[in-house]
């Protein structure tokens, strides 16, 4: 039976706690590729877990939808306030998620990716954003209107969060031989 | 699960308010195509999202769902955030009266959190100023 002296416990649960806030934000950022919309697979690399204080880096280069591991999340101390912020810095972002109008871009697109999502194919008048697709035309969506508001204060954030933590939490404790 | 019952819970009192003002303002729901193209009159659009149903930790009904509500005020563009905060101060007094609705014995029982926003967008392509708010929601139907 594995065995560890009590005097590291505070030690252990807060490094615990950072390894549960990190893995909570890989689960959270693949969950935001899963949910939201796609069709270069730029959108999906540009999520970022800034620690407190960290700018977010350049844009990564994705053949398909990005896949977050924990080597995207750096690690971070417990003694600054608030441990992750997680964003997106894509140029279109806002119209990703559905925050403001959809705009045509000014450059010519390239051909949509097969990333395997499910496309609706409609018109968008004027004023819409980018999920509102209705009747006839040649727009596309690629992720249900205001998935981003759904995601977010809909229940799906809090159960990512939850699993995420969890999971890094309980693999971080099994490692320093607590719970055997 | 009845998420007729639980939309309706929030679109008719917004339907009803926005009614009511002078003049009316038009109010929009999901699946309606309604809304004029390049309209230069005022109006509502009110989307309502279901995430998660039958969240088990969520309270002991087992028959409840979360869910976003977004609503999105269009007004003139050109002219300032005036008019349009005003519209949007209707919809923020729905959904406070919402919450000081109390429990009944059957119905839905709606309660909305935090609500995010405003915040206001006018680009080239938009014909409208639009002010944007959104809010989580927790419903449960009681039968």
């Amino acid at each position: 039976m594995a065995s560890r002296d009590i005097k590291f416990l505070v030690k252990d649960l807060k490094k615990a706690t950072i390894e549960g806030a990190r893995t909570a934000c890989v689960k959270i950022m693949n969950d935001l590729v899963k949910a939201g919309p796609a069709y270069s697979g730029d959108f999906s690399a540009s999520w970022y877990a800034l620690a407190p204080g960290k700018a977010a880096g350049g844009p990564r280069s994705s053949t398909g939808l990005y896949n977050y591991t924990l080597r995207n999340v750096p690690k971070t101390k417990f003694k600054e306030a608030g441990l992750y912020t997680i964003v997106n810095t894509s140029s279109y972002a806002n119209e990703a998620l559905d925050l403001v109008p959809y705009s045509r871009p000014t450059e010519e697109l390239e051909e949509r990716k097969n990333l395997g999502k499910n496309i609706d194919v409609g018109g968008r008048s004027p004023g819409n954003t980018r999920g509102q697709i209705t009747g006839d035309g040649g727009a596309t969506s690629s992720a249900p209107a205001d998935w981003w508001s759904t995601f977010g204060v809909g229940g799906g954030l809090d159960k990512s969060l939850k699993k995420g933590f969890i999971r890094g939490f309980l693999t971080f404790g099994k490692a320093q031989g607590f719970g055997s | 699960m009845n998420y007729q019952a639980i939309r309706a819970a929030v679109e008719n009192p917004l339907l009803t308010a926005f009614g009511s003002l002078s003049p009316a303002v038009p109010v929009f729901f999901d699946n309606i195509t309604a809304v004029p193209a390049n309209t230069t009159t005022e109006y509502v659009r009110v989307n309502v999202t279901f995430g998660i149903t039958n969240e088990a930790t969520l309270t002991s009904s087992v028959d409840n769902a979360r869910g976003a509500v977004v609503i999105r005020v269009f007004t003139e563009k050109g002219k300032g955030p005036a008019r349009n905060q005003t519209l949007l101060t209707t919809a923020v007094n729905v959904l406070e009266t919402l919450n000081n609705t109390a429990k009944t014995n059957s119905g839905v029982f709606f309660r909305v959190g935090d609500i995010n926003g405003p915040t206001f967008s006018a680009t080239e392509d938009a014909p409208m100023f639009m002010g944007r708010i959104d809010t989580g929601y927790v419903a449960t139907v009681i039968s």
